[in-house]
C-alpha cells in the first residue's frame, strides 16, 4: 500500500473538511453553552460523574447500546432495529477501519483527518497483504450492511407498517435535505471506491463493480467526479445536521452522560432539556403510542412535534402542545433516546403567568393531632376516591377485617395531595399544598401511610418529606396482610383483565404487584397493550385543554384494548381509571380493593397496627 | 272485521292510544314486556300538580281497554315490511299483520349507580326517586330510616350531564323533587328537607304554586348548586358537600337519607326496535320524529307512529295528549288507505 498523491491533498476534500470543521465547531460551542446553562450543582454533579469509574463504564455501555446498536429499537421491531443499527454501526465501523488503515499503511498521514474517509483515493496497491485484503473486505462488508440499511430506509418511506409503525412524523424541509443527502452518501462512496478499485485495490463489492464499470464507462474519467460528489454530499449532510433531526447523533452522546449523572429537567428551554430536544430523532414512535392520536386526531400534539416546535421557538404551538397532553408518560416509555415528554411539558406549563394565584391561607392549619394515630395506620383516600366512594369503603372494610387499627385522615374531606397543581405546572402552589399535608400527617405520629390513589402515591413518594413514615399503596399493604395470614382469600369465579394505571405503572414502575395480588383471588388475562405500553384511560388530570368529547374517544379506544374474549370484568388500581372506564365499559369495572374486599374474610379478632 | 293496530309498549301512552283506537273502531294489540300494564307511572304513587293517584289513573285506563288484545311479558322479535303494512312477530309465537304500528316504548330510568360520586348502591341511605315512590306505595325499603331528620334531594342525576352521556333535561324531575320533598315533609313533619338544584325548570300548570308552597308552607330548603360529593361518616350518616352558588359559599350537611332524581335515558329496547324497523334516531339518542313541531307523532316509515317518551322526556299529560293525537293520526292513515 503506497501513497499515491505526493502532496497528500486534493481539492475535492475541501467540502468535506469545511463541513467537518463547521459541525465540530458548532457542537463544541453547543456543549460549552449547555454546560454553562446547567445550574451550578448539576454541572458539578456532571463533572464528578465523568471521572467516576462506574458512570464512565455505564456511559460507554449506553452509548454503544443506544447510539450504535439501537438495542431498544431491536426490541421494538427487528427490522427497524436492523435498519438503524446497520447505518449507525456500519458507519462507525467504516470510520474506525479507515483510521486503522491509515495507521497501518500510511502512519505519517494520520494528522490529516480526511485521510481515513477518502483512503482509497490516496493509495495505490503495490503489493497485496493479508491485513490489506482483510481490511478491504471489512470495508466492503460494512458498506454493504449500510447500503442494505439505506434500502430499508427508503422502503420505510413508502410502507412504514412493516417496521411496526403506523404513522411517522412528517419530515420538515431541513430533515428532507438531511435525509436525501444521507441516502446519497453511501451509494456515492460505493461508486467512488469502485471507480478507484483498479488503482487502490478493493474487495468483493468494489472490484467486481470496477470490472463492470470498466466495460461501459472509462474508469479514470469518472474517478474524480464521483469523489467530488461523495465529498459534497458529506458536506451537505454536515452543514444541515445542526438544523435537522440528525443533530440527535451528537446530542445523544451528550444526553447519555448527563442522564447517567442523575440530572433532571429543571428548565424547559435550557441545559438538559435543550439536549433532550436536540436528541429527538423525529422517528415518530411516540405518535402511535400517544393515546390522543386515536382516530388520527391530535397527531401534531405528540412529543415529536413538541421538540420540533421548541427548536423552532413557535410559542403558540408550544403552549398548545404542552397544555393538551395527558401526561400519561407513554411517549417517554417508548422513546428510543429517552426524551421526557411529560417533564418538558410540566416545565413549559410552569413558565405561564397567572393573573390569580390561589391563596391557601384560608385552609386552616390542621389541629395538632397530638399523636392521635400512635399505634395506628394512616389512610389517605384522596380526592379521586371521592368520585368512586366504593374504593375507600373497600379499603376500610379490609382494614377492619384484618384487625388493623387505622385513622382515615381525609374521611371528612382533606387537602388535595397537590399533584393536579404540580401537573398543571403550578409548582409553588403544589409545594404549598404539600407542606400543609406534611404538617398534618406528621402530627399523627404514625409509621405507615396507606394510599389508595396512584396519583397521590406518586406525589407522596416523590415530593413529600415524611421522615420515619413508610408510604405504601394498598396493593402492597393488602398483599402483606394476606401474606401475614390476617386475611383469608377465596377465589373469585370471574376472570379479570388488569389495566395498568399510568401513574402506578409507568409513573412508579409497579407492574407485577397488582397482578400478583389479583392473581391470588381471581383469574387474570392480559391485554395486547399492557404494562409500560398500557393505554391511558383518557381521564388523566394531566391535560388542561382536552375536551370531554375527545377524551371519550380515547376512553373507548383504551377499552377496546381491554376487551378480551376471556375477561368477564376489568380490574384496575386507580380510582380515576375506575370512574372513567365505568362510564362506557360494556362489562363491570372494579378496583382491586373492591375485589379483595369481596374475596376475603378476616382471621384476626384483635385490632392493632402493623 | 276490525283492523289490527300493534302498540309496542303498555305504559300510559300505549294504554291511552289503545283506548282511543278502540273508540275509533280498531282492534289494538298491546305488546308489553313486563308482567303488568302501566309502565313507570304504574309504579308511581301520586302525580303532580293535584296529587292524583297514579294507581287510579292506571286502573281507569286498564278497565277501558279490556276489549283490546293485551300480550304481557312479550317482546317484539321482528318487524318485516309487507307490501302495504308490516308483519310483527312476537316472542310468544304470535304473528300479526297490520298496516299501522304505534311505538310507545317509553324511556329507561337513568341508572343512578353510574354517578358513582353520589354513592347509590355504595352507601346505605341513598335511594332514587323511583325507589321513594315504591316506598310510598307500601314497598318496604331498609335504606329509609324510621324517622329521618335530614333528607336531601339531588336534582339532575344523569340529566344535563355530559359525563353521564345525557345532555338533555328530563323535564319532570324538578317538579317530582318538589312533590316528593313535600310528601316527605308530610310524612315526617320534623324532618329538614334540602333540594340541591342547578336551576329549577317549573314550566307547567300550577308548578310555580307548588314550588312556592314547598318553600313557604313546608319550609323546604332550596340550594342552588350541584352536589360535589357524598361521603359517609363513621356513624353511617351521609355527608353531602355542595356549593351554594347564590351565597358563593361551600356547604356541608349531614343527612339521613339522600334521594337522587334520576332522569330519563334512552330505552335500549327502543334502540333495538329502531334498528328492526329502520327508524331514525335523533341526535339526543331518542327516536326521531318526522318533524319536531308539526308531526311529532310521525316517523320516517309509513304507517309507524310514535307516542310518549320514546321521542324524548315527557310529562304525564303530554304523553296522554300525544297518545290521543297518535291514535287520530293512525285513524287518518288507515282511512286514507281504504
Amino acid at each position: 500500500m503506497i501513497d499515491r498523491v505526493a502532496s497528500g491533498f486534493h481539492p475535492f476534500v475541501i467540502p468535506f473538511v469545511a463541513g467537518m470543521v463547521f459541525v465540530l465547531g458548532y457542537c463544541f460551542i453547543g456543549i460549552f453553552r449547555i454546560l454553562l446553562q446547567l445550574p451550578a450543582e448539576d454541572r458539578k454533579r456532571f463533572f464528578i460523574s465523568l471521572v467516576t469509574p462506574k458512570t464512565i463504564l455505564k456511559n460507554i455501555r449506553d452509548i454503544f447500546c443506544d447510539c450504535l446498536f439501537h438495542v431498544k429499537l431491536w426490541k421494538r421491531n427487528r427490522l427497524l432495529g436492523y435498519m438503524h443499527s446497520s447505518i449507525a454501526f456500519g458507519w462507525f465501523m467504516l470510520i474506525v477501519l479507515g483510521h486503522i488503515e491509515v495507521i497501518l499503511f500510511l502512519p505519517h498521514r494520520i494528522r490529516l483527518f480526511y485521510y481515513p474517509i477518502f483512503f482509497n483515493f490516496f493509495v495505490a496497491e503495490a503489493d497485496s497483504t493479508i491485513q490489506g485484503s482483510l481490511l478491504f473486505f471489512l470495508m466492503d462488508f460494512f458498506l454493504l450492511i449500510i447500503l442494505s440499511g439505506i434500502a430499508l430506509a427508503m422502503y420505510k418511506r413508502i410502507r412504514s407498517r412493516i417496521f411496526g409503525m403506523r404513522r411517522t412524523a412528517r419530515p420538515s424541509l431541513m430533515n428532507r435535505i438531511g435525509l436525501y443527502s444521507l441516502w446519497a452518501i453511501f451509494p456515492l462512496r460505493l461508486l467512488a471506491e469502485s471507480f478507484t478499485a483498479h488503482i487502490s485495490g478493493g474487495s468483493f463489492l468494489t472490484i467486481p463493480a470496477n470490472w463492470v464499470f470498466r466495460q461501459f464507462l472509462g474508469n479514470d474519467l469518472n474517478l474524480l467526479p464521483t469523489w467530488w460528489a461523495y465529498s459534497i454530499v458529506l458536506d451537505v449532510f454536515m452543514v444541515v445536521l445542526p438544523f435537522s433531526r440528525y443533530m440527535h447523533i451528537p446530542a445523544e452522546m451528550m444526553l447519555i452522560p448527563l442522564r447517567n449523572a442523575g440530572i433532571r429537567v429543571r428548565n424547559a428551554r435550557k441545559g438538559f432539556a435543550k439536549v433532550q430536544v436536540l436528541s429527538c430523532p423525529n422517528c415518530g414512535v411516540c405518535i402511535d403510542a400517544c393515546p390522543m392520536s386515536v382516530d388520527k386526531a391530535n397527531i401534531k400534539d405528540c412529543t415529536v412535534y413538541l421538540t420540533r416546535q421548541l427548536r423552532r421557538k413557535n410559542e403558540r404551538r408550544i403552549e398548545e402542545i404542552s397544555d393538551k397532553c395527558l401526561l400519561c408518560g407513554k411517549c417517554e416509555a417508548v422513546c428510543q433516546v429517552g426524551v421526557e415528554g411529560p417533564a418538558l411539558r410540566i416545565q413549559l406549563r410552569s413558565e405561564r403567568k397567572y393573573a390569580l394565584s390561589p391563596d391557601y391561607s384560608c385552609i386552616p392549619d390542621p389541629p395538632p393531632a397530638e399523636s392521635a394515630g400512635e399505634g395506628k395506620v394512616l389512610y389517605y383516600a384522596g380526592c379521586m376516591s371521592r368520585l368512586v366512594p366504593s374504593v375507600g369503603r373497600s379499603v376500610e372494610s379490609v382494614f377492619r377485617k384484618a384487625g388493623i387499627a387505622y385513622e382515615w385522615i381525609d374521611r371528612d374531606g382533606g387537602v388535595c395531595c397537590g399533584r393536579p397543581m404540580y401537573l398543571a405546572g403550578r409548582l409553588e402552589e403544589a409545594e404549598a399544598i404539600v407542606r400543609k399535608n406534611e404538617a398534618q400527617i406528621l402530627g399523627y405520629g404514625v409509621g405507615t401511610l396507606v394510599v389508595s390513589c396512584p396519583i397521590c402515591y406518586k406525589m407522596f413518594k416523590e415530593k413529600y418529606d415524611l421522615p420515619g413514615i413508610r408510604i405504601v399503596h394498598y396493593i402492597d399493604y393488602m398483599q402483606e396482610l394476606l401474606d401475614a395470614g390476617r386475611l383469608k382469600a377465596s377465589r373469585s369465579d370471574l376472570c379479570y383483565v388488569y389495566h395498568d394505571p399510568c401513574e402506578l405503572g409507568r409513573g412508579m414502575g409497579i407492574y407485577e404487584e397488582p397482578r400478583r395480588l389479583l392473581g391470588r383471588i381471581a383469574a387474570i388475562t392480559e391485554s395486547p397493550k399492557n404494562r409500560n405500553e398500557s393505554i391511558c384511560c383518557g381521564g388523566s388530570l394531566g391535560s388542561l385543554t382536552l375536551s370531554f368529547a375527545k377524551r371519550e374517544k380515547m376512553t373507548r379506544a383504551a377499552l377496546e384494548n381491554l376487551y378480551d374474549g376471556k375477561a368477564d370484568a376489568i380490574a384496575t388500581a386507580c380510582p380515576l381509571c375506575l370512574a372513567t372506564f365505568s362510564r362506557y365499559a360494556d362489562r363491570p369495572v372494579r378496583d382491586i380493593a373492591e375485589i379483595v374486599d369481596a374475596q376475603t374474610v378476616g382471621t384476626i379478632t384483635k385490632t392493632e397496627a402493623i | 272485521m276490525k283492523e289490527n293496530v300493534v302498540i309496542i309498549g303498555g305504559g300510559i301512552a300505549g294504554m291511552e292510544a289503545a283506548r282511543q283506537l278502540l273508540l275509533l273502531g280498531y282492534h289494538p294489540i298491546v305488546v308489553e314486556q313486563k308482567d303488568r300494564l302501566g309502565g313507570h307511572v304504574g309504579q308511581w304513587h301520586r302525580l303532580f300538580p293535584d296529587m292524583a293517584s297514579a294507581q287510579d289513573l292506571i286502573r281507569g285506563l286498564g278497565e277501558e281497554i279490556s276489549d283490546a288484545n293485551i300480550f304481557l311479558e312479550t317482546k317484539v322479535n321482528s318487524i318485516n315490511r309487507l307490501r302495504d303494512g308490516y308483519q310483527v312477530m312476537l316472542s310468544n309465537g304470535v304473528n300479526v299483520a297490520c298496516r299501522s304500528l304505534l311505538v310507545a316504548s317509553g324511556f329507561q330510568l337513568f341508572d343512578a349507580a353510574r354517578k358513582e360520586e353520589y354513592g347509590y348502591g355504595v352507601y346505605d341511605h341513598v335511594i332514587t326517586n323511583s325507589d321513594l315512590e315504591a316506598w310510598f306505595n307500601g314497598k318496604p325499603d331498609v335504606r329509609i330510616p324510621e324517622v329521618p331528620e335530614n333528607v336531601g334531594f339531588v336534582h339532575c342525576v344523569g340529566s344535563r350531564d355530559l359525563k353521564a352521556g345525557n345532555l338533555e333535561c328530563s323535564k319532570v324531575c324538578c317538579m317530582t323533587a318538589v312533590k316528593q320533598a313535600i310528601e316527605i315533609k308530610e310524612k315526617f313533619p320534623s324532618a329538614r328537607v334540602w333540594c340541591f338544584y342547578m336551576d329549577l325548570r317549573l314550566f307547567g300548570k300550577k308548578y310555580e304554586d307548588f314550588y312556592l308552597g314547598a318553600q313557604q308552607e313546608y319550609g323546604i330548603q332550596f340550594v342552588r348548586g350541584r352536589v360535589s360529593e357524598v361521603g359517609e361518616t363513621a356513624d353511617g350518616r351521609l355527608q353531602v358537600k355542595a356549593e351554594d352558588t347564590l351565597t358563593g359559599k361551600p356547604l356541608r350537611v349531614r343527612l339521613d337519607l339522600l334521594v337522587l332524581m334520576a332522569g330519563m335515558a334512552c330505552n335500549p329496547e327502543m334502540t333495538r326496535l329502531a334498528r328492526m324497523a329502520r327508524l331514525d334516531i335523533d341526535s339526543d339518542g331518542f327516536l326521531k320524529s318526522l318533524d319536531n313541531i308539526r308531526s311529532i307523532n310521525a316517523s320516517n316509515r309509513p304507517g309507524i307512529f310514535f307516542a310518549g317518551a320514546c321521542t324524548g322526556p315527557k310529562t304525564v299529560p303530554e304523553t296522554l295528549a300525544e297518545a290521543r293525537a297518535a291514535a287520530l293520526d293512525i285513524h287518518r292513515y288507515l282511512q286514507k288507505g281504504l
